[in-house]
């Protein structure tokens, strides 16, 4: 729609992307959904009020009770909240694979500061973790509304078969890696070493009691450790 | 709540869309209806799109404004609110998409959605100039030739050209809208009333529209309403129905004719209304005589009826036996006239009386004392009818010499309940209120006259370059009457056609790359009709696309048929063998597309509502702001105090 063609040499616009057509395309489905949704209460006597919702920009409805309605925020999952780490288990999970990435690419030129087994274990973990995407893991630490870096660390205590071969490495794992004070390290380890005993424990435990236990007391190491890692940064 | 809102291009379109899903699941042959029931448990099934968004509760300033457009167009065309939404709709989507695609880049905006408002904005005006100037030569050349003229002299005439189809007529047309008003059954039963009222009240001498308006405009007047009775029981009556029962019990009389007057004002005047005062005086000569008697209102009164007996004398005299009033006469004139044997019917409204007026050519009396024999109406009969729980007055007319041609008669409609009822004399109206529209000549604005003036020089269909004097052309765009097949037939013509043009005129002057992309735009938006007709089956649009691509490509065009008569005159016979074969060509193809019973719709109602939803359109991205006021007696309610229709500060403006 060429109005005045000439100027548009000033303006630097690029057609989108295949991404961005993905966006703009599901964007489009959910703006579908929320009119037909609408439409239906619409016609079950509910009245469209000329606001519109706060956190979505909908038309508010209301209903005979004079209650408002956000047809988005109450009944189709959330836009935004799909892309939150902190509320969506899959979300943390993406946003993990994508540091592990970048810190792959950035970790050849930039050799970290944290000992060599940085680039090691983050492999392995990276072979670990991509092949055994368990967002019920992630759940633990979404439940916990703690913030997102720890979660390197957090699939590991859960699970006692691949954390014996994991535990050592996982600790200066982070893919950033900064410097760890060493009274952390120590800290780190002294838990770490409980969590491996706790492990084999629960391995060759038979009663109930002291499995529930020794979950428990791996749960509280993985939340400690979490805290550990929180104080590094 | 803030006071002030812009209003962004996301919310104009969701808004036209919320409305488009309420009313889809009700748009075609195929569509469901709407079940509305009350508080108090009524309940009542409707299809009318017009219906269906009134029900709604609407109080976004955006749709209610959408629904008064809708609703208007309504009353002018009598159809088309879903499909008003519809077209919208796909409008506005098209249009957003274009904006975001490609922002109007030349001027300097502060965000990217006023970018793109003011982009959606030049394409909405684009299209309606465009819409202005030209629609109305695509849909004679591209549309036209494919539909018929439907004739107004026989309501079931056959149709003349050879081929076993014999649908084209006026019922056929209201056939088909009945049936996506009320349904299949009773289709062709209300169809067949509704042709012999209109044959009674042809004008013979006049065009069709002079009586459809007649009708039009006489409707509440013409028709009754009468529920509790299956809606089979609808008839036609002779004469005039007059909605109110006699105040005075009506004699029986032999005689053979009843002379009527009509009074518009009162036989004894009102002395005394609320907040008046009435001085009372009386000649001297009176005084002497009764000096006795005080001034008093009652020997006043008195006086007035003694009066009043002149007046009856005199009507009398005339022969009146009938009294038509518009207000409600005093207790004394009631007995007076019973007492004179004259019926009364008191509270008679202005469309009857007025139409009483005009059919038996008696004009109403003023001045109660000045009773001519122009005032006297003669009727055949007047006398009580019962229809349903009412008693009403009927009257027949005497056939005089100027009324020869029209044989009144009144419609009763009957429905098994009220909101039924209600519901067929609606479809009846707007059955009338369509049939104007198509007899209508298509509305010429002054650029459009203008512009045929000039039309040999500019000209924007390459085969008519080629013809030097095109009167079948002009013929052809002016003639009104002309249906075509239902079933999303205009849209795939005039969709053709659009593109034809855009392609056409892509090589001839600069501002063609809008003139291309506003048909192209609008020759898109176009098929969402058909595809939401055919929408429980996307197979048979389809179908429908690739038959009227085959039909469009073999059928050549009308005026080339001409062009080449007027060489077969110059060069003889030898130079065009094919001339037969393509006339009888054009005959079978549109029988082909008659023969399919999918019903008649008429052209100008289509016409008109892209043009009412082109100007709607315009309207609706015009508005920048809403500025939300508080009215003093509702603080919940919001009005749309204000729409700002130029741009704000934000934008600089060529």
């Amino acid at each position: 729609m060429a109005l005045n063609g000439d100027d548009k040499d000033f303006f630097d616009w690029e057609p989108p992307t295949e991404a961005e057509m993905k966006v703009i395309q599901a964007r489009k489905e959910r703006q579908d959904k929320i009119s037909k949704l609408m439409g239906g209460y619409l016609l079950k006597g509910y009245r469209m009020l000329g606001d519109c919702c706060d956190v979505c920009g909908t038309i508010l409805l209301q209903d005979k009770q004079q209650k408002l309605y956000c047809v988005s925020c109450q009944e189709l999952d959330s836009d935004v909240d799909k892309d939150n780490p902190v509320l969506n288990a899959q979300a943390a999970l993406s946003q993990v694979r994508e540091r592990q990435l970048a810190a792959q690419a950035a970790a050849p030129p930039a050799p970290p500061p944290a000992p060599e087994l940085n680039e090691g274990p983050s492999s392995s973990q990276a072979s670990v973790l991509v092949p055994q995407p368990r967002p019920e893991h992630c759940e633990g630490a979404a439940a916990g509304g703690r913030a997102l870096l720890p979660l390197p660390a957090v699939p590991s205590p859960t699970t006692p078969a691949p954390a014996p071969a994991l535990v050592p490495p996982r600790a200066p794992v982070s893919p950033q890696s900064p410097v760890i004070p060493p009274l952390l390290q120590e800290a780190e380890e002294a838990v770490l070493i409980k969590l491996r005993w706790a492990t084999s424990q629960l391995q060759s435990s038979a009663s109930l009691e002291t499995s529930i236990q020794l979950c428990s007391l791996i749960a509280s190491c993985a939340n400690s450790l979490r805290s550990l890692k929180e104080l590094s940064q | 709540m803030p006071p002030v809102e812009r209003l962004h291009l996301d919310h104009v379109v969701q808004t036209v869309s919320v409305l488009e899903s309420v009313v889809l699941r009700s748009f075609g042959p195929e569509g469901g209806q709407v079940l509305f029931t009350r508080d108090t448990g009524q309940a009542m099934l409707s299809r009318s799109g017009a219906r269906i968004l009134t029900a709604l509760r609407l109080e976004h300033p955006l749709a209610r404004m959408v629904v008064e457009c809708v609703l208007k167009h309504s009353t002018v065309t009598g159809d088309g609110s879903k499909t008003f939404i519809l077209l919208l709709a796909s409008l506005l989507r098209m249009i957003h998409k274009m904006a975001c695609k490609e922002p109007n880049v030349s001027h300097t905006y502060t965000s990217r959605q006023t970018a793109e408002a003011s982009t959606a904005r030049h394409l909405a005006d684009n299209i309606l100039a465009f819409a202005l100037e030209e629609l109305d030569d695509l849909i004679a050349m591209g549309v036209i030739p494919y539909g018929c003229c439907l004739s107004w002299e026989d309501f079931t005439a056959k149709k003349h050209l050879p081929g076993p189809s014999n649908n084209d007529c006026v019922q056929k047309l209201l056939t088909s809208f009945f049936h996506s008003r009320l349904g299949r059954s009773h289709c062709d039963f209300i169809s067949k009333l509704t042709c012999e009222l209109l044959t009674h009240w042809k004008f013979k001498r006049d065009q069709p529209s002079l009586s459809l308006e007649f009708v039009n405009d006489n409707l509440d007047a013409l028709h009754t309403p009468v529920s509790g009775f299956p809606i089979s029981c609808s008839r036609l009556i002779e004469g005039q129905v007059i909605h109110r029962d006699f105040a005075t019990p009506c004699p029986q009389t032999e005689q053979k004719t009843v002379k009527a007057a009509v009074f518009s004002g009162y036989l004894q005047p009102k002395l005394l209304n609320a907040g008046q005062v009435l001085q009372l005086g009386c000649g001297e000569q009176w005084m002497e005589e009764n000096s006795k008697n005080n001034r008093s209102i009652v020997q006043f009164s008195a006086w007035t009826e003694r009066s009043l007996e002149c007046v009856f004398a005199n009507l009398q005299s005339l022969g009146v036996s009938v009294i038509l009033s518009a207000v409600k006469q005093s207790a004394a004139v009631l007995s007076l006239a019973a007492q004179a044997e004259m019926c009364v019917v008191e509270c008679v409204s202005e469309n009857e009386l007025s139409l009483f007026a005009q059919l038996s050519g008696a004009t109403p009396v003023s001045d109660c004392w000045m009773v001519e024999p122009e005032h006297v109406a003669t009727l055949t009969f007047c006398r009580p009818i019962l229809l349903g729980a009412h008693r009403y007055v009927h009257v027949a007319f005497n056939d005089s010499e100027e009324r020869v041609t029209v044989k009144p008669c009144s419609l009763v409609i009957c429905g098994l309940g009220e909101g039924q009822t209600d519901q067929y004399t609606c479809a009846f109206r707007d059955a009338i209120r369509m049939l104007l529209s198509t007899w209508e000549p298509m509305g010429m604005t002054a650029t459009t006259a203008s512009k045929r003036t000039l039309q040999s020089t500019k000209s924007t269909y390459s085969h008519v370059d080629q013809i030097p004097n095109v009167p079948p052309f002009q013929q052809c765009r002016l003639q009104p009457g002309y249906v075509i097949p239902a079933g999303g037939t205009f849209e795939f013509l005039l969709h053709h056609a659009l593109l034809q043009n855009g392609t056409s005129c892509s090589a001839s002057d600069d501002t063609v790359t809008s003139g291309l992309a506003v048909s192209q735009l609008l020759a898109n938006a176009l098929l969402i009709v058909p595809r939401q007709i055919y929408s429980h089956s996307p197979r048979h649009f389809l179908q429908a696309q690739a038959r009227f691509q085959t039909i469009i490509q073999n059928h050549s065009h009308p005026f080339s048929l001409v062009y080449k008569q007027e060489h077969r005159s110059i060069f003889g016979e030898s130079a065009f063998p094919l001339e037969e074969d393509k006339l009888t060509k054009q005959a079978d193809v549109s029988a082909k597309l008659f023969m399919s019973d999918s019903g008649l719709e008429s052209v100008s109602c289509k016409y008109q509502l892209l043009l009412a939803v082109l100007q709607c359109l315009s309207s609706i991205l015009h508005v920048d702001t809403v500025l939300h006021t508080h009215t003093a007696l509702h603080t919940q309610s919001r009005r749309l105090a204000n729409t700002s229709w130029e741009d704000t500060d934000d934008e600089t403006e060529d």
